[in-house]
């Protein structure tokens, strides 16, 4: 489950460098699918990785999925350490991805996005076209309706 | 492969999206589109919810 507004304005408020992609940027482009989750693409930076474990820590990150009672902190040497993280907090279901297959990093994907204002602040979200490209590379059978869906999408957008 | 190929699985795919959805969403603004989407989470939470106290 999400609850976007608090966790949009969470990141932002706390100066954490993301760009959201996955179902809610699709959503942003006019996907009518569901998805239970927010995906974003976090800056490895280590200011961010600070900044973004301080952030999380009084929402009470653990692993989505994972048995109760590991000794799992989000903090910054665990991010260092690791990469892709899916959480559950007590804002919402969160995918923080270090690196995502067919767009690589933060920096490598920001000049594939666009920034949208909405639930009261302004973040940058992957654009339409790149949103096909990390489809298409993740390559799971359960994205082709995904992908079929957009790519309408992406026809009537240009069409405009 | 190049930018202009066609994959014939997703094409297949396209004929069962409803596009009718798609036109309703893009009249709504980006936030809008998205508040839907948690609405729908809501609602299949519910049910979800529904089915498990009916088992």
């Amino acid at each position: 489950m999400t609850n976007l507004g608090k966790q949009l304005a969470l990141l932002v408020g706390g100066g954490v460098d993301f760009i959201v992609i996955g179902g809610m940027a699709a959503a942003a482009h006019g996907s009518a699918r569901a998805t239970l989750d927010l995906d974003v693409v976090y800056s490895r930076a280590p200011s961010n990785i600070e900044r973004l474990a301080t952030l999380l820590a009084p929402h009470k990150p653990y692993l989505r999925g994972a048995p109760p009672g590991l000794p799992f902190k989000f903090d910054p040497e665990t991010i260092r350490h690791g990469l892709n993280f899916t959480l559950v907090t007590d804002l919402g279901d969160f995918d923080f991805l270090g690196e995502v297959v067919g767009g690589g990093t933060y920096a490598e994907l920001l000049t594939h996005t666009i920034e949208i204002d909405a639930f009261g602040v302004r973040c940058r979200y992957v654009d339409l076209a790149t949103l096909i490209t990390l489809k298409r590379a993740a390559g799971r059978p359960k994205d082709f309706e995904a992908i079929a869906e957009l790519e309408i999408l992406l026809s009537k957008t240009e069409k405009r | 492969m190049s930018d202009d190929w066609v994959d014939p699985v997703i094409e297949a795919y396209k004929k069962d999206v409803d596009v009718t959805l798609l036109i309703e969403q893009l009249r709504r603004t980006p936030e809008e589109r998205m508040r839907r989407i948690e609405d729908l989470q809501h609602a299949m939470l519910e049910l979800a919810k529904a089915g498990r106290r009916t088992k």
